[in-house]
């Protein structure tokens, strides 16, 4: 089953029967999550916060399509993010545009600046790449702050959706970003089997080599640059409207690191990976504060603090968790969450050899 | 006014430079870009604070152990995180750093608190030379002499002596180098404790510029990133030139267009500089060979 | 070997637009894969079985429907639950103090028996200064905290930082949330007006513009300069100032602006000296704040510095800039950390023996004045607490005073009306770090 008989079957969506029934299930089950949570609390989470998952999926798959399938790397995808949200709401805000016709100019706009992105790419690799994608992230948030049009530096207000006479709440808001992510997602997944999936494979790999079978670094490098600026930007877009109110401020270098960092503890090159990557790391950054809620660890830190740290600081406990989460799991498993996975099907497959 | 700009931006790009210095030396040896830089130097900064406010060490002997736990500290990370991955890919070691840098950063602010301190320094920043009407403080004085000594000693160091080019020999290649007798990992490890060192330097000095407090190196370490990337990631001068000119930069950009943007200055030099010679000023750039 | 030609799925991907079409038009995938398959026993059974289970959820969502719930949210016969967010961790950390100070102010208030019979139960978030999270903790407080339904907080107090706090301002609004002083200045919290939200920290543009009319008038200085942080809070100073300055026909002689993150202020400094300015107001953080005394005292230059309340807490800043700080004029939102008042005595003693730990700066127990009017609403709301009746409660506050400014509310007819807080009094710092009073409670909003 998993030998492609011909070219075909290697790039139909659903390689088998299980991955169908599953992937209906998980629809299915994704259509009833919102009764779920409000029900049962489940994990402590609210609809919002699920919307934010979403919304770092959608962010994180298109930043796996040039980290993970293209080899490149991007620290500047906050800049991005911020260009889809101030894009989105300056367009329904001024100009009335129905959020599905501004969403998809944002995400076309933040394209062009990725393409931007990408032009000094070609030449860059690694370290310096990095850097560079830093600077512009950098550059792009600091320009938003300064321009009165963008509201400056006291932000713009998101303006409230209607559908259907109703305004949007968070189960609106729900469906619409789950639609959107599925799309986007099946996008990809077929975007990774086509030719332009396999171009980007083949410069990630070796991309001098790449270049001597025929393929365009200049046209697939920049292309997977504008591909992924396009992902974020629409993302940045619903971000700017669950949130409601939009600050150059908050766009900053530490978010674009977390993006980095779902994309590596998710699995680099997988799909489904990003997926896992940005939930985890959404949950873990809101809910780890809840460390010191648990019963018997709670008081043993604040005893502890009081002898040998500072009470008033004890909050950071958290973020020494995010950051040791996260070095662990790159360190013992390199291919991610999705390593996690295959490793997991290997062992019950193999069982008992 | 224009002296004055100059001299003020050649005192703050040095320290920039030290920064700078302390990740070339890394970037020289393994090519690791490490952004736990300005949270280490924060962190031995710290320790230099609890001996010196605390337990009242006097100054020179409060350097000598800060030092110390500089070097345990990168000795340290080398060997217990980047050492275990395996067969990392360069955004995979950026992750670990950026993880690195995470956990100090919490960690100062769990054991010192959030509020700002001052640095008891011994030198002030506020007497002054006064060299006709070109006014640079006693501490600026003593940064600039510290980076160019150390640039000096360093670059010597990497060039001439046995320890600096095996150094340079495992950047060029690890294997080979291991291949000609050179034991790579103490190498490593090495590496990492000076780099920490430096950036102990850099930490105490922008301290006590300024104040203390767990934030504090996360603007330099960008800073220290676009002095390398102008001067040369892989040359020391050049990256003490690069800190020199980056200061100067902005402190003429911020005197006569506009203060306002002046910290993007520093941002649109890095992509600017990337477009036009990715190398750097002074680097010679390698092409790898296929 | 036969090559592979294109299909119209990979045409299509190719131009990079149309996924979804793609996904409808590829017959030939489709056709390969799972079509035949489904002819399979298993297969069909599992659809089968994934068939049932799929109705007999959706009879189950119908069979189960909450009944609606007639208690009120976030408060039962002993316990009322309220909430705060601050930044514990991240780089405004500093001002996490406020929730921990406010966390003192109700074990106080339970050691005294709670209010009107019931005690508080006070949740404190952490949202690093960023407002996603602040989101995130809003919708927590109000969906989920608490363990019997109806969930949620009865109300929110304090919470630092105007783009997190106005995240959630809109969303409390909506679901009718009280919400008793923002730690920010700012205009946002009283336009529009809010019925469920009660401003008390004075405002920074009027702040501004009775500080420049102090400086202008009362000590005679008519060369002023600004040195501003450039975000909300830095321009609604420059707003006040200015204000002022065209009332009497002049302007600055110099208007700086830092960005929150620079951390070389050599050229501003070099800026003012260069401006011959006599008095500089600013209105920055603590650590630009001790930045910029240091370069001008390196240039030698030495105005009259006069700064707004958010630098207040001169124990901490004579200290990190090492004495230079004083002389500052600034103006206070509060008693002053050694005030006798009785209150203080009383807070003092309690931070003492429940909190030894902290320090008690002014930025600590600012927490403690932004949520005593909140209380004082409690107390008198009576033993019936509903929202309605709190804020009636909250608008018979007339010049009412904890350690705080003078708290005036009434029926919201104009944004002031919603400005509780409208006194601020000046004081200069001493060179141990200690502020002596220059005037008494001024009130800078009409």
């Amino acid at each position: 089953m998993d030998i492609k008989r011909n070219y075909y079957e290697d790039i139909e969506l659903f390689k088998s029967n299980t991955i169908l029934v599953w992937s209906i299930l998980f629809l299915i089950f994704l259509a009833i999550l919102p009764w779920l949570i409000t029900k049962y609390h489940l994990l402590g989470m609210s609809l919002y916060m699920v919307n934010l998952i979403t919304i770092n999926a959608i962010v994180a798959i298109g930043l796996n399509i040039l980290v993970g399938y293209t080899g490149q790397i991007s620290m500047g995808h906050a800049g991005f993010f911020a260009l889809g949200a101030f894009t989105t709401v300056i367009l329904v805000l001024n100009w009335s545009f129905p959020l599905w016709i501004a969403l998809p100019i944002a995400g076309f706009t933040t394209s062009v600046f990725g393409f931007i992105l990408g032009l000094p790419a070609l030449r860059l690799k690694g370290p310096y790449l990095a850097i560079a994608t830093l600077g512009f992230g950098m550059t792009i948030t600091t320009i938003i702050k300064h321009m009165e049009f963008f509201g400056g530096r006291m932000g713009l207000q998101a303006p409230k959706l209607y559908l259907f006479g109703t305004p949007m709440k968070d189960i609106h808001y729900y469906y619409a970003i789950v639609i959107i992510a599925v799309l986007m997602v099946i996008g990809a997944v077929k975007l990774i089997k086509t030719r332009v999936g396999r171009a980007f494979i083949a410069i990630r790999d070796s991309d001098i080599a790449a270049e001597a079978m025929g393929v365009n670094l200049t046209y697939y490098k920049t292309l997977a640059f504008a591909v992924s600026a396009f992902y974020t930007g629409i993302a940045g877009g619903l971000f700017a409207f669950i949130l409601g109110f939009i600050n150059p401020e908050s766009f900053h270098l530490i978010m674009s690191i977390t993006f980095l960092a779902m994309v590596v503890v998710g699995g680099l090159g997988s799909i489904m990976g990003s997926i896992a990557g940005a939930a985890l790391m959404t949950f873990l950054d809101i809910k780890l504060q809840a460390i010191q809620d648990i019963p018997a660890i709670g008081p043993a830190l604040v005893t502890f603090s009081e002898k040998y740290m500072s009470v008033a600081g004890i909050s950071n406990v958290a973020v020494i968790v995010y950051g040791l989460i996260m070095i662990l799991i790159v360190l013992f498993e390199p291919l991610g969450i999705f390593g996690f996975w295959i490793r997991t099907k290997k062992y019950w497959k193999t069982w008992p050899f | 006014m224009l002296g004055q700009l100059i001299v003020s931006g050649l005192a703050v790009g040095a320290c920039y430079a030290l920064l700078a210095i302390a990740m070339v030396i890394i970037y020289k040896t393994s090519e690791v870009l490490n952004f736990a830089q300005g949270e280490m130097a924060m962190i031995s900064t710290y320790v230099a604070f609890s001996l010196l406010d605390s337990y009242h060490v006097p100054f020179e002997w409060t350097v000598v152990f800060t030092f110390l736990f500089a070097i345990l500290l990168g000795m340290f990370f080398e060997l217990v995180f980047l050492r275990q991955a395996k067969d990392p890919t360069v955004i995979g070691l950026i992750i670990i750093t950026l993880g690195f840098e995470m956990i100090l950063m919490g960690f100062a602010g769990w054991k010192w608190g959030p509020d700002q301190r001052s640095f008891p320094f011994p030198v002030s920043n506020i007497e002054a030379y006064n060299f006709h009407g070109l006014i640079i403080s006693k501490i600026n004085f003593w940064t600039i002499l510290v980076t160019l000594v150390l640039m000096f000693v360093l670059f010597l160091f990497f060039r001439y002596t046995k320890l600096g080019t095996a150094m340079r020999a495992t950047q060029q290649n690890q294997l080979a180098a291991r291949v000609m007798g050179i034991r790579t990992k103490w190498i490593l490890s090495f590496t990492w404790a000076i780099s920490s060192m430096v950036g102990a330097v850099a930490g105490m000095l922008i301290a006590a510029l300024g104040v203390l407090d767990p934030p504090m190196m996360m603007d330099p370490l960008l800073k220290g990133f676009a002095s390398g990337v102008l001067g040369g990631m892989t040359s020391l001068p050049g990256t003490a030139v690069g800190g020199a000119m980056l200061g100067i930069i902005e402190n003429l950009f911020g005197g006569y267009v506009s203060l306002a943007f002046k910290s993007a200055v520093a941002f649109a030099i890095i992509v600017l500089m990337l477009c036009i010679k990715p190398s750097g000023l002074l680097a010679k750039h390698y092409v790898k060979k296929v | 070997m036969h090559q592979a030609k294109w299909t119209l799925s990979e045409t299509l991907c190719e131009k990079g637009l149309t996924y979804p079409l793609t996904l409808a038009l590829s017959p030939v995938g489709r056709g390969q894969g799972w079509g035949k398959n489904l002819r399979k026993e298993e297969d069909k059974k599992m659809l089968k079985r994934t068939l049932v289970s799929l109705s007999l959820l959706l009879v189950a969502i119908f069979l189960m429907s909450a009944p609606g719930s007639a208690q009120q949210r976030g408060v039962t016969d002993t316990e009322i639950l309220i909430g705060q967010w601050g930044p514990q961790t991240g780089p405004a950390a500093p001002w996490g103090a406020v929730a921990r100070g406010t966390d003192l102010l109700v074990k106080i208030i339970n050691e005294e028996g709670g209010i009107n019979g019931r005690k508080f139960k006070y949740f404190l978030r952490d949202d690093s200064y960023q407002p996603a999270k602040t989101k995130a903790i809003a919708k927590e407080f109000v969906e989920q905290v608490g363990d019997r339904d109806p969930r949620g907080v009865f109300a929110v107090v304090g919470g630092v930082g105007v783009a997190c706090g106005m995240t959630a301002r809109d969303y409390l609004m909506e679901n009718k949330v009280p919400w008793c002083g923002p730690v920010t200045g700012v205009y946002e919290w009283i336009t529009p007006i809010q019925k469920y939200l009660f401003a008390i920290y004075p405002l920074y543009d009027d702040e501004a513009f009775n500080l420049t009319g102090y400086l202008y008038e009362k000590l005679g200085y008519k060369k002023i300069a600004m040195f501003y942080q450039n975000d909300d809070y830095g321009k609604q100073g420059v707003m006040g100032v200015e204000r002022y300055l065209l009332k009497k026909k002049i302007s600055l002689v110099a208007k700086i602006s830092a960005e929150v993150t620079d951390r070389d202020l050599s050229t501003h400094a070099l800026k003012l000296k260069n401006s011959g300015a006599e008095a500089v107001i600013m209105w920055a953080m603590p650590t630009h704040g001790a930045l910029i005394l240091a370069e001008t005292a390196k240039i030698g230059f030495k105005p009259q510095w006069a700064t707004s309340n958010t630098l207040s807490d001169s124990a901490l800043m004579i200290q990190i800039t090492k004495g230079l700080w004083s002389g500052m004029i600034n103006s206070n939102f509060g008693e002053l950390p050694d005030s006798n008042h009785p209150l203080m005595v009383k807070y003092r003693e309690a931070h003492k023996r429940l909190a030894p730990q902290e320090r008690w700066g002014v930025f600590y127990y600012a927490g403690i004045i932004f949520a005593e009017p909140f209380f004082e609403g409690v107390r008198r709301a009576g033993k019936n607490l509903t929202p309605e009746t709190w804020i009636s409660a909250m608008e018979t506050l007339k010049n009412w005073q904890g350690i705080g400014p003078p708290i005036t509310y009434s029926k919201p007819k104009t944004p002031m009306d919603r400005q509780g807080g409208k006194h601020v009094f000046y004081g200069k710092v001493k060179p141990d770090g200690t502020i002596q009073k220059l005037t008494d409670w001024i009130q800078i909003t009409k």
